[in-house]
Order: C-alpha cells, then structure tokens, then sequence
C-alpha cells in the first residue's frame, strides 16, 4: 500500500478516476438523469480501453524502450477471444428460441449444428472450426483472454530479443507481425468470419436489462481495469525492477554487463503489456458491439504510439492523458459532429482533415512539449510547489 | 596467488583486420595489472572478448580453479561468474539517482521476480552507504546521476563494479577526466581493491600508471609486446619504436 504514499500521481489518479466513473453514472440512462446518452457512455467506456492500451504501450516503450508498432494485434485477439464466447452465446439462445416452436423439443446437437450454420453461413461454413472449441465456456474464454495475447507476445518476443533486434528494426517487425496477423483474419476460412469479423457483442448472455444499464456496466469494469492496472503498473516501476527496466531503456549494453539477462526482462515487460492490451480489448469490443480484422491494420497501432508519444513517455499519467484527450478527440472530429468550415472555394470536411489536424498536433508536441501533455502537467505541478 | 583468468592464444578479425593476434594473457588472484598500448593495440576489443561481447575465432579464455571456458557464456553470465567492467566513456543510468545506480549494481539475485520483489534491506542500504562513502558521493544519493560532473560519474560507475563485488574488474581510462586530486583518490582505491581483487587497468596515461605501480602489459597490433614492470617495458627497444615512432 505504500505505492500510495510514496507516488503521488496514483492516489490522484484513482480519485479522479472514481470521481469521473461517479459522474458519469449519475449522469446516465440508466442510474442517473440521462444527460449522457448509452451510446456516448460507450464511447467514454472505450476511451477506457484505449487508456488501458496506452498504459501497456507507455510500459514497454515508455519504460522499456521497446517501441512496439504492433500492439494492437494483442488488443483485436483480446477482442476476438470474448467476442467467440460473446456471439456463440448468444445465437445459441437465439436458434433455441427459433426451435423451441418446433412440436419436437431440438437436441443438444441440433441445437449445435443450427448455431454453427448461422454463424459461418456467411462464410459458406456450417461446422465449428477448432478454435471456437472454448466459445461456449466462460471460464476458458477468461482464461483464453489473459493466455492468447500473451502467448503470441511471448513467442515473438522471445524470437525478437534472442536475436537482440533492436530499435527500428523490432518496430518493423512488430508492424509486420500485426498486418500478417490483420491479413491472415481477413481469410474467410480461418474460422473467424473473414472480413465480416465478429458481431453482436454488446449482448451480454443470460442478460435481459437493457443497454442502457449494461453500457454503464461495462463502463464500470473498464473504469475498474484501469484503475487497478495503474496501481499495478506503477507499483512494478517504483521498484528495482522499474530501475532495471529504465537502465535497460537508457543503456541496454550496461545492464548486460552488471549480469542482468536484458532479453529475459524486455520479454517479461513485452508480454505483460501484450496480455494488458488484450484484456483492453476483451473490454473494449463488447462495447463497440463488432470486431472485424481491419481493427488490427498497423495504422490502429501506430496511433496507440501517436496517442501515448502525445500524452508522454515514460510517465503513466501521460499515456493515460494522450490516449484520451486523442481518441475523444478523434470521435468528435470523425463522429461528424465538428462543423465543416466554409472557406468559399474550399471547405474543410472534418473527417477528412482530422488526420491532417492530428498529424499537426503531433509536431507542434514534438517540437514545444517534447515530454507531451504529461510533461506540461509536471510542470504545472513542479510551478505550484516553488 | 593462483591463476583466475586465463587467456590463450586468441585471434579476432573485424572484416579482414586483425584486431586481436593470437594474444596470450593471465592474471592472479589478487593482482594489479595494467594495459598499455597504442590506439588500435586492441585493448578494448580484448575486454570486448573477455566480458563475452565479442567472440574470439581462436583461442581460449578460462576463469577460475576449475578452469572453465568464458567463451560459451552470455555477458549476463560472465558478469555473475564475477567480471566487473568500467567503460572507458562513463556510463551510468544518467536518468535515475546515485542510490538507485548503486542498488541495480548491488549483488543480489539477477532474475526479474527477484527484481521485482526486491526490499532494499538494512544490509543493503549499509553496503549502499558504504560504497558511496568510498567514492565521495554520500551527500549525493539522491542526486540524479546525470548532473554529477564528469569526474563524479566516473566514480559511480566504479562504485557500482565495487557493488557488483566481482573477482576481476577490468576498468578502461578510469582516471579520464579527473582533476589530480581526483586521480590521487581512484589511485588509492584501484591500490586498495587489488589487495583481494584481480585488478586490470587500462590506461593511456603513464603518469597514472607510474603512480598505480605495478606489473605492466603493453599490447600492440592485437599481440603482446613487452610485459614487466613499467621501467623495464620502457626500456624495451621494440616499446621505444611503436611509442616513439621509428
């Protein structure tokens, strides 16, 4: 518990973020005065998957010096394992309810059968392929969330850093890694669905409220998953391991010299973020209600390293702030919800022109608050104490 | 005193250049040795061997009693076998404090659950205390190591090979930079060490090595030239022409 004492960004953090969560509450459909509408509620949800995201970025790049352009790739098969568990679910009760008007009650393997036809007919598939074999149990799915993302971040890992890439040469690969990934799910026979990706996933099974209350749900566990993996993170970095991990980002060379196995800790660093990225996505998509394989096109990753260089590296607080601050700004923009300026001859069309805004930002950052939006919040904080 | 490193006809080319020329050297437990030599004599490439970053193409290098051979291990390895290394440019994590250089140099358990479950204990912090005492830097703990001065970084990278206790240290220019003063002190301590460590020093500065008195190996075009005390290395005619020029 000293973390709380002894950092104190993370008591403020939490407190910010209970008072944020509490907020929106009171503010919503279902527990509140309705001033937030469900579908906004999920737009502040996801932000919070992508702050989760960005945490996990901001751990192994910001702190480990590993830029990993591929991050997304862990955050879309989080996102892919509950949303097999999340559609099985709930097309089983669908075809159950179609069945039941039958004279004869179906069986357990017609049942089955007609589940699978309706999930892979748009493939032209009706039998169940083998990677759906956890999909109709939670407890597997759970389990899958924390043990997919992790594996391939462990195995590629442990290729990259064995051979000792480094530097651009990891970030191309990471690219690779996540466009092979993207390329090989837009098949439509891997068993996923091909382009048409995995949908209907904002219905909980087995549950009959409304969207409205399960919106604020998911809210709250993404508040939640947030919240603890920042004491988390910032416990793991105030320690040895943090100086470690810090020397190694700084001077990989010297850590190796004071008998340290550097590769053994960047694969340490680079899977616990690749299985935060995951369950950031497992939290992200039911909210988003579809998955499909261009989520995890390498652009997706380049803007978790855009938003967390934007909000600060190497500052938990910062990643958090760049993620938010860019991706609701990027709703706004892209959302249609910016005014379009008349310029006469030439208007400018947001949805257009917000990745040349971003792109902007990106370089007025660089060049004026060169530690991001975190940096200027240690300054404010630096000014107020002299 | 008994053999801890031994080296043996080791050879290394860098894309046709012969860096290292079938080489041949030892040290003892406890032991003073310093390397001198001309630029690319192969001083540096030959801790680059011995710490593990560089492979020989021929050639043996063997540690301790038993004898076994560095050439298989990872740097990582050789470093917990107990070679401490100091650069010739300091490197210390200019980004973190005094304190938190010294306890990532501290011997302990080098595994990342270790690491993480790591309490800096009343030992710890003893030995932390003592070792910046050693190096002058005890008013400085909490300073980053990045603002100390030149000289100062110099020291901290010694006090954390002192952290890592090592059996060998192989210190590269350790008096670069260094007011006389200072020198007079990393004299003194380099001295002390070599009481119970195998000590080698790599230096360019013969005052320095005058002053740390002791045996001397002067290495040229990645062979040994001449090896004795430092008087009669540089009354060695082939010494007098490489140093000189002909």
């Amino acid at each position: 518990m000293s973390i709380f004492i002894q950092n104190r960004s993370v008591p403020i953090f939490i407190g910010l973020l209970a008072l944020f969560a509490l907020g929106v509450t009171v503010m919503s459909e279902a527990y509140g005065t309705g001033a937030i509408s469900v579908s906004f509620t999920k737009v502040l949800g996801m932000t919070l998957c992508l702050c989760l995201a960005a945490l996990a970025m901001d751990l192994v790049w910001g702190y480990c010096g590993i830029l990993s352009l591929g991050h997304f790739a862990f955050f879309g098969l989080g996102g892919y394992v509950i949303g097999m568990w999340l559609m099985t679910a709930r097309t089983e009760s669908v075809v159950r309810a179609n069945l039941a008007e039958g004279v004869i009650p179906p069986t357990e393997a017609e049942v089955s059968q007609a589940t699978a036809l309706q999930i892979f007919s748009v493939v032209g598939a009706e039998d169940w392929p083998w990677m759906w074999a956890a999909s109709d149990s939670l407890f597997l799915t759970l389990l899958l969330i924390v043990v997919v993302p992790g594996l391939l971040a462990l195995i590629f890992g442990w290729l990259a850093f064995r051979s000792r890439v480094t530097g651009v040469y990891l970030s191309i690969l990471t690219q690779a890694m996540t466009l092979a990934l993207s390329l090989y799910l837009f098949q439509n026979d891997t068993g996923l669905r091909g382009n048409n990706g995995l949908s209907g996933l904002q219905n909980l099974p087995g549950v009959t409220a409304g969207q409205d209350e399960v919106s604020i749900w998911l809210f709250w566990a993404s508040a939640l998953a947030l919240g603890l993996t920042y004491i988390g993170a910032s416990w793991l970095i105030s320690g040895k391991f943090g100086n470690i991990v810090r020397g190694i980002r700084d001077d990989e060379q010297r850590v190796r010299f004071l008998g340290y196995r550097v590769e053994v800790f960047k694969l340490f660093v680079f899977t616990l973020s690749g299985i935060l990225c995951g369950i950031a996505g497992a939290l992200y998509y039911p909210q988003a209600g579809i998955i499909n394989p261009d989520e995890i096109a390498p652009i997706a990753s380049i803007y978790l390293a855009v938003w967390v260089a934007i909000g600060g590296r190497g500052r938990l607080y910062g990643a958090v702030i760049g993620a938010a601050v860019v991706s609701l700004l990027s709703t706004y923009f892209t959302g249609g919800r910016a005014p379009d300026i008349d310029l006469g001859a030439f208007s400018i069309e947001w949805v257009d022109w917000w990745p040349v805004l971003l792109g902007v930002g990106f370089v007025l950052v660089t060049l004026f608050a060169p530690k991001g939006l975190g940096g200027l919040v240690d300054y404010i904080v630096r000014k107020d104490r002299t | 005193m008994s053999t801890l490193l031994e080296v043996q006809g080791i050879s290394v080319t860098f894309d046709g250049f012969r860096a290292i020329n079938n080489l041949s050297f030892d040290i003892g437990l406890p032991e003073m040795r310093a390397i001198i030599g001309p630029n690319g004599a192969g001083k540096t490439t030959f801790m680059d061997i011995v710490t593990g970053k560089t492979r020989p193409d021929s050639g043996s290098v063997r540690w301790g009693d038993l004898g076994h051979s560095l050439l298989s291990m990872s740097e990582a390895q050789i470093a917990q076998e107990g070679i401490g290394r100091k650069f010739q440019r300091p490197t210390v994590f200019e980004d973190q404090s005094v304190h938190d250089n010294l306890r990532v140099a501290l011997k302990k358990p080098r595994g990342p659950f270790a690491a993480i479950f790591d309490r800096t204990t009343d030992a710890d912090h003893a030995r932390i205390g003592e070792i910046a005492d050693e190096i002058g830097l005890s008013a400085h703990l909490r300073t980053q190591a990045g603002i100390l001065s030149h000289g100062q970084k110099q020291w901290l990278e010694i006090g954390m090979l002192l952290a890592q206790d090592p059996k060998l240290l192989l210190v590269d220019e350790p008096a670069a930079g260094m007011t006389n003063e200072e020198r007079e002190h990393t004299t003194a301590l380099l001295k002390r060490l070599a009481e119970s460590h195998a000590v080698v020093v790599v230096e360019h500065d013969m005052e320095f090595v005058r002053r740390l008195d002791c045996r001397v190996t002067v290495l040229h075009e990645g062979s040994v030239l001449a090896e004795g005390s430092l008087d009669y290395v540089m009354a060695d005619e082939r010494v007098i022409e490489v140093y000189l020029g002909r």
